[in-house]
């Protein structure tokens, strides 16, 4: 075999080798979205790869009478005011921590740090859900949201990094021209931030949009409050469960293909970021 | 002409950094600052549902030392943790240096194997829960189709339930990985590679002789984030297996969670314990902090030794 032969069966092989694991990792998802389209005699029998005949009607059953239309806009209701919330609070912090220099700042700076690289995971969700009795919330998709936004640690990271890159000349003129911080905050600085917020808002859309457990936490006794994700777990639970997996494939669907849209779209934003946040300092 | 200002003088002039600062600080105060405070100080209570509520010192700490359950949730968090890691590193260095190369396509495949990180966790676990499931489940057909079973394996019994969470896990959590090792690779300059190949160097031996040891800084990194994440994972296991079968694939936040919330679908048959809860907390806390103390020493001490 010569040189080129050789060269045109490994690139072969290394082809077949990454379809396959692709197919691998596409499959569950394929699966979730196909599902939510058979029978549901299909889906417990397995074995076929396509319906064979669309069963577009379970995505309105799962809409309808499983009450998926009022999670929709629960996920988005949530998402919306928690994207907006991190990015108004991770710039403003971000840029009072970069760009000025006050009595306290390393203080602040260290805890943000700290909060980073302490795991609280499901330790926080009790005090906070006492806490959100206690002002009378827990009624309300409110305390979700608010938690979600949460310390914004990893965001002010981000946003700080990008701002170092950035002239003070800028800031040096407008203060000079007169402006004062918040001035030079929303005039100056806040257009040139627009691709890292574009990034901080697609983390935070995506973990609010995902988050499971501290929604599943809040409106355990709320049923109409849910979102998505817990709407669709609790398909699991459902008395008719075990017989509906159609339904539940529907509903896994629903939660997914929003979130697989946005992604296909921005996944070069998802890539970076995701390097950008973790190389820390 | 910069002035020793008093301090007031100071805070007077920053007034509006403050005010700017206003928002973020409240947040960092009741969505971090408060819950640790809390556990802080009701590790040291005695507090149940039926209300009683009493300071108990470190008698909270002395149940721990003695909670079988505790004891087998440590262990599997290591189990979980060691496991997840010993396949999503490799794997995922190994799917970056592939990805590396010039090869058309390799844009599609990057974002393929990303896509798992931006799906929900809950969601994706329900569904893997049916594809493994032990009778309609289509890995057991699959498997069987092969010729590689001869009966359907049960997927969530108390022998393979941890495998099962953790073939998930590694599912989702290997583009992360890659995209870390990518950016890495991206990093080492081409012209040490084209000096080595004038030096005859091959494949593999580039590999170990310039990818491997370039690559250590990031690699360390990786492994950091990758120890400090598997020890919080729970919301897949959750799903899953809801720690089941026999706490087999019991971990410690999981644990925390049903003492704090034992109500709803992972609740099962414990009771409601805050002050308890708090006290195991604050141990996983002090647990992860000391593992990665430790691996930190011994990543430094390996630097010195290369």
């Amino acid at each position: 075999m010569n040189g080129k032969a050789k060269k045109i069966v490994v690139k072969t092989v290394l082809y077949l080798v990454l379809s396959v694991i692709a197919a691998i990792i596409v499959y569950p998802v394929f699966y979730a979205l196909i599902g939510g389209l058979k029978t549901n005699m299909e889906m417990l029998s397995g074995g076929s790869l396509f319906p064979k005949e669309w069963q577009f009607n379970n995505y309105k059953e799962v809409w309808e009478k499983a009450n998926f239309a009022q999670y929709t806009f629960n996920s988005l209701f949530m998402c919306f005011f928690s994207t907006i919330g991190a990015v108004v609070i991770s710039a403003l912090t971000a840029y009072c921590l970069e760009r000025r220099k006050f009595p306290g700042r390393q203080v602040i700076y260290s805890l943000y740090m700290a909060t980073m690289f302490i795991a609280l995971g499901s330790v926080t969700l009790r005090p906070l859900y006492l806490l959100a009795v206690k002002v009378n919330m827990h009624n309300t998709l409110w305390p979700v949201i608010l938690i979600n936004i949460g310390a914004q640690g990893t965001n002010i990271f981000l946003i700080t990094k990008f701002i170092s890159g950035l002239p003070t000349e800028l800031d040096e003129a407008a203060m000079i021209d007169g402006c004062g911080p918040f001035r030079i905050f929303y005039s100056v600085l806040l257009p040139l931030l627009k691709p890292i917020l574009g990034v901080v808002a697609l983390f935070q859309f995506r973990h609010t949009w995902n988050d499971y457990i501290t929604s599943s936490v809040f409106t355990m006794t709320q049923p109409q409050l849910r979102p998505l994700t817990v709407g669709v777990v609790q398909l699991k639970y459902g008395a008719s469960a075990a017989a509906e997996w159609h339904l539940m494939m529907a509903g896994a669907a629903i939660s997914i293909i929003p979130m697989l849209v946005v992604y296909f779209v921005c996944n070069k934003y998802f890539m970076t970021g995701t390097v950008d946040g973790a190389v820390k300092g | 002409m910069k002035q020793n200002k008093s301090l007031t003088t100071q805070i007077k002039d920053n007034a509006v950094i403050y005010l700017m600062l206003l928002p973020g600080l409240f947040f960092l105060a009741v969505f971090a600052l408060y819950p640790i405070g809390w556990i802080v100080k009701n590790m040291f209570y005695h507090y149940t549902s039926f209300g009683e509520y009493s300071f108990t010192g470190l008698k909270n700490f002395g149940k721990l030392m003695r909670d079988e359950m505790f004891w087998n949730a440590v262990k599997n968090t290591l189990v979980y943790a060691a496991g997840k890691m010993a396949v999503t590193i490799p794997v995922a260095f190994l799917f970056a240096v592939v990805l590396n190369l010039k090869l058309k396509g390799r844009m599609f495949f990057r974002t393929v194997f990303f896509m798992p990180t931006i799906i929900s966790v809950s969601v994706m676990s329900m569904v893997f829960y049916l594809i493994f499931n032990p009778y309609n489940g289509t890995v057991n057909q699959m498997l069987m189709a092969l010729g590689l079973i001869q009966k359907p394996i049960n997927w969530f019994d108390s022998k393979s339930a941890m495998v099962t969470v953790l073939i998930v896990a590694v599912w989702g959590a290997i583009g992360n990985y890659m995209i870390y090792f990518l950016s890495g690779l991206q990093t080492i300059p081409s012209d040490i590679y084209e000096s080595a190949e004038l030096d005859g160097a091959t494949g593999w031996k580039k590999m170990r002789y310039i990818t491997i040891p370039m690559m250590a800084p990031i690699t360390q990194m990786v492994i950091m984030l990758a120890l400090t994440q598997a020890f919080k994972d729970y919301e897949n296991i959750m799903v899953l297996t809801s720690g089941g079968p026999n706490n087999k694939t019991e971990v410690l936040y999981l644990y925390i969670y049903r003492l704090m919330f034992p109500m709803g679908d992972a609740g099962g048959n414990i009771a409601l314990q805050y002050g308890y809860g708090s006290a195991v907390a604050f141990a996983t806390a002090v647990l992860v902090g000391i593992v990665t103390v430790i691996y930190l020493k011994w990543s430094r001490r390996m630097n010195e030794t290369f």
